[in-house]
Parts: C-alpha cells; sequence; structure tokens
C-alpha cells in the first residue's frame, strides 16, 4: 500500500510580498500542488494524507472549487484532508459543507473521528481546528481501534498553542503511521512512524533547505518513508568569507560561481564573514544584482587589533573611546558595529594617516 | 624616566653608533640628513617596539622606512634608561622572522617582562601616541604664519577633545553621518515600498468592504422585492386556485347537468311511448333534443377543462418565477460569505504585513549603531575638555609668560576653542602676532600639554629642531626654561647656535656631534 503524506502547503499565501518575487511565488505554491497531485497519475497511490494547513487563510469557494476538481482527476486514491490552525473551520467556513467529491474524506468537527478508506482495511483518525489556536493536548489519548488493517492518525500541532505533544508517546500509542503536519522542517522521527513532511513550498527566509513531502509504503507492518523534494525553489544561506585582501570583485565572482554551482532558481541570503581591511567598505547592492539575491548582510568586523590599539592610544580619545567598549561584557550587535564604525571614523580621518596617504598618493603620481 | 644611552646596532642610515646622554640638557648636533630624526625614531620604537603594518598599510611605514638595507638581520640596538634609582636595560630585536625584546633592571639583576606590562610600568602607562603627542616635539612644517595658525589652532581642538593632536574629531564627526545618511535614505525608501505594499493591500480590503456594502445594499432591496414578489406570487396562486376550483365545480354542474338532460330525455324516451302510445314526431324530437342538449352540454364542460389546464400551466410559471427569486436570493448571500472570507483574510494579511514591517531593518540597525558612536564619542570629548581645559590654559599661560619675559600673560580660549593672548595691556587674535610669538606660543601649548597628559610621570622632552624660527633672545629664553625643568631635555639641530647660546647663558648641557 502506497501513500503520499503532504503538509502545510500554504496555499494563498505570498512569500517575499512586497517585491517583485510577491506574485511569482504566491503562484508557484499553487504550481507545485497541482504538479504533486498530477504525478499521481503517473505514479498512482491509494492514500494521500494532507495534514492540516492546505490553505493559508480561509478558502474561497472557488479555491475549494479547484482543489476538488484536483481530487478528482485522482479517483482511486482516497484524498484525507483535515484544517490546520491557519484555515481553522470559522462558523461560516466553506469548508463546513462542501460537497467534495467521492474520494475525498474531510474531518469536519474538532472531535477526533474515525474514517474507514472505502473498500481499503485503512481506517484514519483525525479531525479540524474550529479554531486558531488549540492548548489542549488532544493527541495524548488517542488510540487506534481493534479492526484488522492500518490505523493511522492524522494530526496537527506541536508547539505550545497548537496541540503540543511528545512524539514519543505518539510514536508509541499504536498507530501504524502518524502523519503530522504544522512544523514547516521535514522531520522524520525516530523509529520512522511519525513524521513531518515540512511545507510544500519554503514560505519565507527562515525556511531554508529542501522543501516537498514524504511518500511511503506500508508492508507487512513496515512503514518505509522517504522524502521528495517538490518546492520551485528553496532559500539558500550563503556566507563568504572575508579576509583582509578580499575585494568587491573577488566577492562577486564567488558568488556568481555559487549561484551557477547551486540554480539560478534558487533564493540566496548571503552574509558576509570574517576581518575585512579596515579600510574597505564592500557595496552590498552590487552582490544584490547578481541573480535572486534577496539579502546581504555584512557581518565583517575591520581587522583592527583593539588591544593593541587600546595600548597605543590610551590616554587619548581613541583609547578611552575602545575602553568605553571594552569595559561592557558581551557587546550587542549595536554596540559592536558601534565601536567599528567610530573608530574607522577616528582612525581614518587621523590627520597622520591622512598625510601618510597624500604622500603616497604624490609618489603614486 | 630618563634615556641613558643608546647604542643603535643597525636601523635606518645608522649602524654601530653609541650615545650617552646627560640626565639634564643634550644638543644633539648634526647637518640635514645626518639620522637626527632617526635618532628619535629609534628611541620611540625601543620603548614601543615596532610593529609591521598588515595588508596594504604594509608599504612605507616605519618598520619598512627603517629596516637597514645591510645586514637586515642586525635591524634593533639597546636602550638603557633609568627610573627611580634602577637602572634597566632594554634590547630589542625587529628583524623578520627574528624579532625578540629583553628588559633587564640592571640594579636588581631580574629580567622582567615586557608581555606581563612590566615595561608599560616603567613608562608610566604613557602611550605610544601620548608619547608621540606630547614628549616627542617635532618641527612645525607650515610655511606660512596663517598655515602656522591654522596649525596652532586644529591642535588646540583635537588635543582638547581627544587627548591626540592628530585626531580630526569634526572630520570623524562628518564621516559618521555621512554614512548615517546613507543608511537613513536607504530606510526611508524600504519604508516608502512597504508603505506602497501596504496601500495596496489597504486599498484591496476596502474595495472588498465596499463591494459587501453594495450585496448588502442588494441583499436589502432585493428581500423587499422578494417578499413583495411572494405576497404577489402567493395572491396569484390563490386566485388561480380559486379559479380551478370553480371551473371544476362548473364543470361539475355542467356534467350534471348533462346527465340530467340526458336522463330527462331517456325518461321521455320511456315514458313517452306510455303517454302517447303512437309513434309521433313529438316523442323522437323530445328524445332528441334531450340526448342533443345532454352532449352539447358535455361538450362544452369539455372546453372548461382546457381552461383548467391553462391555469395550471400559468402556476407552473408561477413557481419556476418563485425559484428564480429564491435562487437569487441564495446566491447573494453565497456571493456575500465569499466576500467576507476575502475580508477576513485580507485583515489578517493586513495584521501579518504589520507586525514583519515592525522588525528593524539592517539599515535601522546600521543607524543605531553610528548614533550610539556618536553618542559615546561626543560623552569622551566632553570629559576631555572638562579634564583638561582650563589646567591646559593656565599652565600654557605660565609658560608663555615666563619665556616671553612676561610679555604675553595669559592665553584665553573662548567656547570654539579660538586662542586669544592677553598683553600687558590689550587682547589680541593670533593673526596680528609675529611669527616669532606664535612659535613661543606653539612651544608653551606642546610643553603644557605634555605636562598634562603625562601626569605625574617625569619624561623626557624630545625637540626636533624646533627653534629654526627662533631669534637669539627668544631661543635663550626657552633654553633657560626648559634648563629649570626638572626633567631631561633631548635636543636635536642643525644650527650651532643653541650650543652657543647655551655655553654664553652658562648653562651645563652635554653636546653630541653626529656624522
Amino acid at each position: 500500500m502506497k501513500f503520499i503524506h503532504l503538509a502545510d502547503v500554504h496555499l494563498g499565501a505570498v512569500p517575499e510580498r512586497g517585491s517583485a518575487l510577491g506574485e511569482v511565488r504566491e503562484g508557484e505554491i499553487w504550481k507545485t500542488f497541482r504538479r504533486v497531485i498530477e504525478s499521481i497519475h503517473d505514479d498512482p497511490v491509494d492514500l494521500l494524507f494532507i495534514a492540516g494547513d492546505l490553505f493559508h487563510r480561509q478558502p474561497l469557494l472557488k479555491e475549494l472549487r479547484e482543489v476538488n476538481y484536483l481530487f478528482s482527476t485522482i479517483p482511486s486514491t482516497m484524498v484525507f484532508l483535515m484544517a490546520g490552525n491557519h484555515d481553522y473551520l470559522k462558523k461560516n467556513s466553506f469548508y463546513r459543507d462542501y460537497p467534495w467529491a467521492e474520494n475525498v474524506i474531510f474531518f469536519d468537527e474538532e472531535e477526533m473521528s474515525c474514517a474507514k478508506a472505502g473498500d481499503l482495511d485503512v481506517y484514519v483518525y483525525s479531525h479540524s481546528y474550529e479554531r486558531k489556536e488549540i492548548p489542549e493536548r488532544l493527541y495524548d489519548r488517542v488510540r487506534p481501534g481493534n479492526e484488522p488493517g492500518l490505523h493511522i492518525l492524522m494530526a496537527h500541532g506541536g508547539d505550545q498553542s497548537h496541540i503540543p505533544f511528545d512524539y514519543r508517546t505518539l510514536s508509541t500509542s499504536g498507530f501504524d503511521y502518524v502523519a503530522l503536519g504544522h512544523i514547516h522542517k521535514p522531520q522524520i522521527f525516530p523509529g520512522g512512524r511519525a513524521a513531518y513532511p515540512g511545507s510544500l513550498e519554503p514560505l519565507d527566509r527562515n525556511e531554508d533547505g529542501s522543501h516537498g513531502y514524504l511518500k511511503g509504503t506500508f508492508e507487512n507492518g513496515e512503514v518505509k518513508l522517504s522524502f521528495f523534494p517538490a518546492a520551485c525553489r528553496s532559500y539558500v544561506n550563503v556566507s563568504l568569507n572575508v579576509k583582509e585582501d578580499t575585494t568587491q570583485f573577488d566577492l562577486e565572482d564567488r558568488l556568481k560561481e555559487l549561484i551557477l554551482e547551486k540554480g539560478k532558481n534558487n533564493l540566496y541570503l548571503v552574509s558576509l564573514k570574517g576581518r575585512r581591511s579596515p579600510d574597505t567598505v564592500f557595496l552590498p547592492e552590487r552582490l544584490m544584482e547578481l541573480g535572486n539575491v534577496i539579502e546581504v548582510r555584512d557581518d565583517t568586523r575591520p581587522a583592527f587589533q583593539l588591544g593593541e590599539l587600546e595600548r597605543r592610544y590610551s590616554g587619548t580619545l581613541v583609547g578611552s573611546y575602545i575602553a568605553a567598549f571594552r569595559e561592557k561584557e558581551n557587546l550587542t550587535e549595536v554596540e559592536e558595529k558601534a565601536l567599528y564604525y567610530g573608530l574607522t571614523a577616528l582612525l581614518e580621518t587621523n590627520n597622520v594617516s591622512q598625510k601618510i596617504a597624500n604622500t603616497k598618493l604624490r609618489k603614486d603620481q | 624616566m630618563l634615556v641613558r644611552r643608546l647604542q643603535i646596532q643597525n636601523f635606518g642610515k645608522i649602524s654601530d653608533e653609541e650615545l650617552t646622554l646627560s640626565p639634564g640638557l643634550n644638543v644633539i648636533y648634526g647637518e640635514n640628513e645626518s639620522g637626527k630624526t632617526t635618532i628619535h625614531t629609534f628611541i620611540r620604537c625601543m620603548l614601543y617596539g615596532l610593529q609591521r603594518s598588515r595588508g596594504r598599510g604594509a608599504r612605507g611605514d616605519d618598520f619598512t622606512k627603517y629596516e637597514p638595507w645591510e645586514n637586515p638581520g642586525e635591524y634593533g640596538g639597546i636602550l638603557w634608561i633609568s627610573k627611580e634609582d634602577h637602572d634597566y636595560r632594554l634590547t630589542r630585536s625587529f628583524a623578520r622572522e627574528r624579532s625578540m625584546e629583553e628588559l633587564f633592571c640592571e640594579t636588581t639583576g631580574e629580567i622582567l617582562d615586557i608581555d606581563e606590562g612590566d615595561l608599560e610600568e616603567l613608562l608610566g602607562g604613557i602611550s605610544e601616541t601620548v608619547y608621540e603627542n606630547t614628549v616627542s616635539v617635532a618641527q612645525l612644517k607650515s610655511v606660512t604664519g596663517k598655515e602656522l595658525i591654522q596649525e596652532l589652532q586644529n591642535y588646540m581642538i583635537s588635543y582638547q577633545g581627544t587627548g591626540d593632536a592628530s585626531m580630526d574629531l569634526n572630520r570623524a564627526m562628518q564621516m559618521l553621518k555621512m554614512t548615517r545618511k546613507g543608511y537613513m535614505t536607504a530606510e526611508e525608501k524600504r519604508k516608502k515600498a512597504l508603505e506602497a505594499e501596504r496601500n495596496k493591500l489597504e486599498s484591496s480590503f476596502n474595495y472588498t468592504y465596499r463591494e459587501i456594502e453594495e450585496l448588502n445594499q442588494k441583499q436589502k432591496t432585493m428581500g423587499e422585492k422578494h417578499a413583495e414578489g411572494k405576497t404577489a406570487a402567493e395572491a396569484e396562486r390563490k386566485q388561480y386556485e380559486k379559479r380551478i376550483l370553480s371551473l371544476k365545480q362548473t364543470i361539475k354542474m355542467l356534467r350534471y347537468a348533462a346527465l340530467g338532460t340526458a336522463g330527462f330525455a331517456l325518461l321521455l324516451a320511456v315514458l313517452l311511448p306510455v303517454v302517447l302510445p303512437s309513434f309521433s314526431w313529438l316523442w323522437i324530437l323530445a328524445v332528441l333534443a334531450g340526448g342533443i342538449s345532454a352532449g352539447g352540454i358535455f361538450l362544452f364542460s369539455g372546453s372548461y377543462g382546457e381552461e383548467i389546464s391553462r391555469v395550471q400551466k400559468s402556476l407552473v410559471m408561477l413557481k419556476k418565477r418563485e425559484d428564480k427569486l429564491e435562487w437569487n436570493a441564495e446566491s447573494i448571500s453565497e456571493r456575500m460569505i465569499e466576500k467576507r472570507t476575502v475580508l477576513d483574510n485580507l485583515r489578517q494579511e493586513i495584521q501579518a504585513f504589520d507586525e514583519a514591517s515592525l522588525e528593524p531593518s539592517q539599515a535601522q540597525k546600521e543607524t543605531e549603531a553610528i548614533n550610539l558612536a556618536i553618542e559615546i564619542m561626543e560623552h569622551l570629548t566632553g570629559d576631555f575638555r572638562v579634564g583638561i581645559g582650563d589646567r591646559l590654559r593656565q599652565r600654557m599661560s605660565e609658560i608663555l609668560s615666563e619665556i616671553t619675559d612676561g610679555k604675553y600673560e595669559e592665553v584665553l580660549i573662548s567656547p570654539d576653542f579660538q586662542i586669544r593672548i592677553n598683553t600687558e595691556n590689550r587682547i589680541v587674535s593670533l593673526e596680528s602676532l609675529s611669527r616669532g610669538t606664535l612659535e613661543q606660543i606653539y612651544f608653551a601649548l606642546r610643553m603644557a600639554a605634555g605636562e598634562l597628559l603625562c601626569g605625574d610621570e617625569v619624561f623626557p622632552v624630545i625637540l626636533d629642531d624646533v627653534f629654526g624660527m627662533y631669534d637669539e633672545d627668544r631661543l635663550a629664553a626657552a633654553l633657560h626654561w626648559l634648563y629649570k625643568e626638572p626633567r631631561q631635555v633631548i635636543i636635536s639641530t642643525c644650527s650651532k647656535r643653541e650650543a652657543e647660546i647655551l655655553k654664553r647663558e652658562g648653562i651645563p648641557f652635554k653636546e653630541i656631534l653626529l656624522g
């Protein structure tokens, strides 16, 4: 028996809202969902679990029609659907009395219930969210029935305000498989009987890495799971190491190469790390032009020898300035930046260094 | 602290040179390019070490400048210094790969630990920068009086604000503010983009809101119409039903009539032969009339049946009309729920968007950091002014008065650090003073600053060719003042005047000839 386990598709979400990518990403979520359903035409599965948050917010009637149409194209797959905390069953939700295709089972109450999958000896236990948050531990006492066949729990949550649970309790509660949703990072729990497929497409900058769905088989009481990347793009964190002799062009070349290697479709979050020469300033805007680079963080520090400088300038403003920061324990990000900003300004406008620069200039001419 | 002896192994253009200094006045005489400045640099490098600059700064730094062409492995030397009845020997080699340093106390026979700060302690905490700013006084580079005033003024401002004359606080502040402006512009741009996006969301919210209101209105008028239509239809239906009922009754009656007539005709047909036994035309006529009228009545009743089915058709039409009315109302309320869902979703999106926009951007963080840098710098500068301010002015006045034989009594410093001088009878600005006097003011300022910055620590004063512009009287006054000061003085010069005047004035000094 084969199945696909999806969750947190978040149809209707607009990642990167406000940039040109916003609309593109909104459409890509729908496209990827459609592609997953269509893949079932070529490689049929018996069961499809959608463990909550299919929609980013309350679904519209026309959206349900589109989704139901897709389900109707895979009539020999039983589809199990629950509403999560994002698309929870509001009073007037169109979810409530939508006439689903015959192969779709929608759990339309917050109370747990069990549904049998047509002629198959498969029993699915699930429910829906009727509110945004459910702090109660609803899953702690759910146990499978005695009927021969497969017993599957489809559940959504796992944090403080969304049905907290301990995966060990769930894994040992007797279900053949627990199809989880809500956490956007894919994760298969030890024992392989409970898993989060993660969000189908990454929905914000924190969701880096691969995204997709889980495909599995039940065979002689064993579950075999494998993860299938399906997202159109990934967020990729790239850190470029900077040394004192690193130049802007050098950075640009390295980033270009990385983008070429990892795919230019991906969305890049670049951070510059290391110690740069104190008189170098990098231009993030030029890096942003190299592809889908959506963020450049300059975390480099000027290569000042603070101790050495403090000693040399002790008794003067520069010395006191360094000391004022060194007195503090654990500088915050802003304080550290302030230290380097001030120091750079003081040392760069220093008459002596200016004179050296001028004489150099004259020599070069 | 004083320097007793120095042995230059190999440093710049000097090699194997040994000089012994006196604790009082020393005059090092040499022609131009004979290495006087090299000796000053050597002393500084012996005291503070000579680090190679890293990266691009390495070209033209002191390390490279003074690295000997021959025997670079012997780059370095020995310095003998004394402090508080203890004699020390400081040995350094600056050679690449083979640098070493050693501080040995000759009095106690103890090797001291430079890494642990023993040398720093010996130097009384005077840092290299303070040393450069105060201990060692180089020749003024200014050619014209105007430049000299500028230099004096700059020194005053920088020194008062930073304790370091090479600092340019104003330019540093300007640089910070310019950088901040860049970030603020970026932030403004970002804010504008966010606002545009939010406006988009808000206008679709408002649009949906209006749509709902319109639907509401429509529903209301539709509701009225619906009710009207419903009662009208109800009345119509009742009418139709009544009509059908009456028609049915009429048919019934007619049928009864027809039946009655037919029965009457039959009765006639049975009775007439009895009443009128002979065949009569009347007999046939009566029966025929009865039969025909019965048939006629029956046929007539049929036309009423057609009327009923017509009315029934109208009833069906009426039902359809009512259904349509009902369906319209339903579709409006369905659209209404849809729009309300859209509105709710938009409301949530706006909320999420607002929350996300509240997070501080990178530019905001940078701005905050620069603000902090400016704030701390201003605070520290204030501390320096308070710490130095009036004491500097007072000491400077004393020195100036002494070396000008009371001609210039008092130095005045305005809040914006403009220097003025109080003479015996009036206050004058620097512009109206002679070059020689300006040099004297500068000397007083440097000496006063040195004392203030060094605090209790008595350090040598090293004067590198500073008296070139002094006339004989001024020079004699300055030398007298230096001799009176309780510290070691090292004067280097390319002129013989210093030695001559010292001899003439009977001031003891040690003369060292270079080259």
